[in-house]
């Protein structure tokens, strides 16, 4: 079973202007979250969300370069992957960092990332060429992701209070879960002759925008955040993705016709 | 800023056990018989999902059977026994209900492609293969199989959790649990995943061919998964 095909994939928008958009994006966010929730207020948290959307888009354009020469295996599997890789240098990073602690998460997820990738290709020999750019690519998104996302739920990267509020009451599987399918699914999704680069993206950032609204119901629980702007900001980005994505998939088809309702008993005899 | 060589040199031990636990987790996927897409269509032999969501689904079930064990006793031996027979019965259950589907649901009966004679029950395989699949339903040896690697990965799965429990730190209990299941469960994604791009899809068992390629996952997770071990020990010793 070989997900997508086999070569590179058409790009409208170059890699090296999602990776700039992911990591400065996605540091932007979880910075400016960390200080703004110190300066201004505890609703400014869902900056951190949307530093995590721009690292999921990332990753699932990255996602989207790889699969595309066909893995062998399900695309799933690079998602969980990213997140693997991504949940470990995300603790780590905030564990040892301090203040610095995001920055050093990133650059542990790309090592990571390359020597997977590096593995991947002189051990297993799976014979991808761009599998160590993707998989530095995949790792880092997978960390902002975490990260973006964790401090929305807490407003702050402090470890004991990630520690506390997000990996000890187990919120840390729902951030593993909603951002590994923020990263996995749109490619999954679009796969296909006709894959198209804005469709798979948007889609990509309406499960970002899911995962934003999950992280605001989460953070109305806690104290260091606030969740309201966050589920509402969620959902207003759910909205443009969502019809964003129709309007894509209506400009893509080859025709939209509606199946009508199913035959009832009386109709059918 | 934390004392780097004095955490590793004092758990070093640790390091060494998560490497092997991880190695153990990928020399355990290729047990598993994944049938991944072809087999949900019942075209291919295997249960009908990857290869990471039954490592995932078997070794996190191995993790929390060993979770709850270490609540009673810190007896290494019964943890990882504990976390072996949870995976083995995650798995077995998978496969057995997946059995029924196939027998009663689509209709075919158990047969492998790779092989003429199951090597266990020495029933002849190929008359009962459809024609245009690779097998369907699972086997006597897959499920044999199937049910050897939820132990290694049971076992791979507690060995990593009981060590990062072990290391020597200043954490709340609770905090420990929570921070040593996280890297567990990263260090088990990595090393489902690895294995699953070796096999390439679809796996029988051991007496698929591809079976043979496992040495080179096995180099693969043995780096990768020493580096994750190196980490979550440090992020762990150092609080």
């Amino acid at each position: 079973m070989s997900a997508g095909g086999s070569g590179a994939a058409a790009e409208a928008i170059p890699q090296n202007n999602i990776i700039a958009f992911g990591v400065a994006g996605g540091l932007i966010g979880i910075y400016a979250a960390y200080f703004l929730v110190d300066m201004v207020g505890q609703y400014m948290s869902f900056i951190g969300a949307l530093g995590a959307i721009c690292g999921m888009i990332w990753g699932a354009a990255a996602v989207r370069r790889v699969a595309s020469y066909g893995l062998g295996t399900g695309v799933p599997s690079i998602g969980m992957l990213a997140l693997g890789m991504g949940v470990l240098a995300a603790t780590f990073g905030l564990a040892v960092g301090g203040v610095a602690g995001p920055v050093i998460a990133l650059i542990t997820a790309a090592i990571i990332g390359l020597m997977v990738g590096v593995l991947a290709n002189k051990v297993l020999k799976m014979g991808i060429p761009i599998m160590e750019v993707s998989m530095t690519e995949i790792a880092t998104a997978g960390t902002i992701t975490i990260i973006g996302l964790a401090i929305s739920m807490t407003g702050t990267f402090d470890f004991p209070v990630i520690l506390s509020q997000v990996i000890t009451t187990g919120y840390i599987a729902v951030i593993f879960i909603a951002g590994g399918l923020a990263i996995l699914h749109p490619f999954n999704a679009n796969l296909g002759p006709d894959e198209a680069q804005d469709r798979t993206l948007i889609c990509g950032l309406e499960k970002g925008a899911i995962a934003m609204i999950i992280a605001g119901i989460v953070a109305t629980v806690n104290e260091g955040a606030s969740g309201a702007l966050t589920i509402l900001i969620g959902l207003a980005l759910w909205y443009i993705g969502f019809s964003g994505y129709y309007d894509r998939v209506k400009r893509d088809a080859y025709a939209v016709v509606g199946s009508g309702l199913l035959p009832s008993k009386e109709e059918l005899e | 800023m934390i004392d780097v060589a004095g955490i590793l040199m004092q758990n070093i031990l640790y390091v060494i056990l998560i490497t092997l636990g991880g190695v153990l987790i990928s020399w355990s996927v290729h047990f598993v018989p994944v049938g991944g897409a072809p087999a949900a269509m019942a075209q291919a032999t295997g249960i009908g999902t990857g290869t990471v969501q039954l490592a995932a689904g078997a070794g996190l079930t191995g993790l929390v059977t060993a979770g709850a064990m270490m609540q009673i006793t810190n007896n290494a031996a019964l943890v990882i026994a504990s976390g072996a027979a949870g995976a083995m019965i995650m798995i077995a259950v998978t496969m057995i209900v997946g059995t029924w589907v196939y027998i009663y649901g689509v209709g075919c009966p158990p047969a492998s492609a790779k092989v003429k004679y199951d090597p266990i029950t020495k029933d002849r395989q190929d008359l009962y293969v459809s024609q245009g699949t690779e097998g369907h339903g699972l086997p006597t040896v897959s499920y044999v199989s199937g049910v050897i690697g939820g132990a290694l990965g049971g076992i791979g799965g507690s060995v990593v959790y009981y060590s990062l429990m072990s290391v020597t730190n200043q954490l709340a209990l609770a905090d420990l649990v929570g921070m040593a299941s996280v890297f567990a469960v990263g260090i088990f994604f990595v090393n489902a995943v690895i294995p699953s791009y070796n096999i390439g899809g679809t796996i029988e068992g051991f007496h698929d061919p591809k079976f043979k390629r496992f040495p080179k996952a096995v180099v693969a997770s043995l780096v990768a998964t020493l580096f994750c071990a190196l980490i979550s020990v440090l992020a762990i010793g150092g609080l």
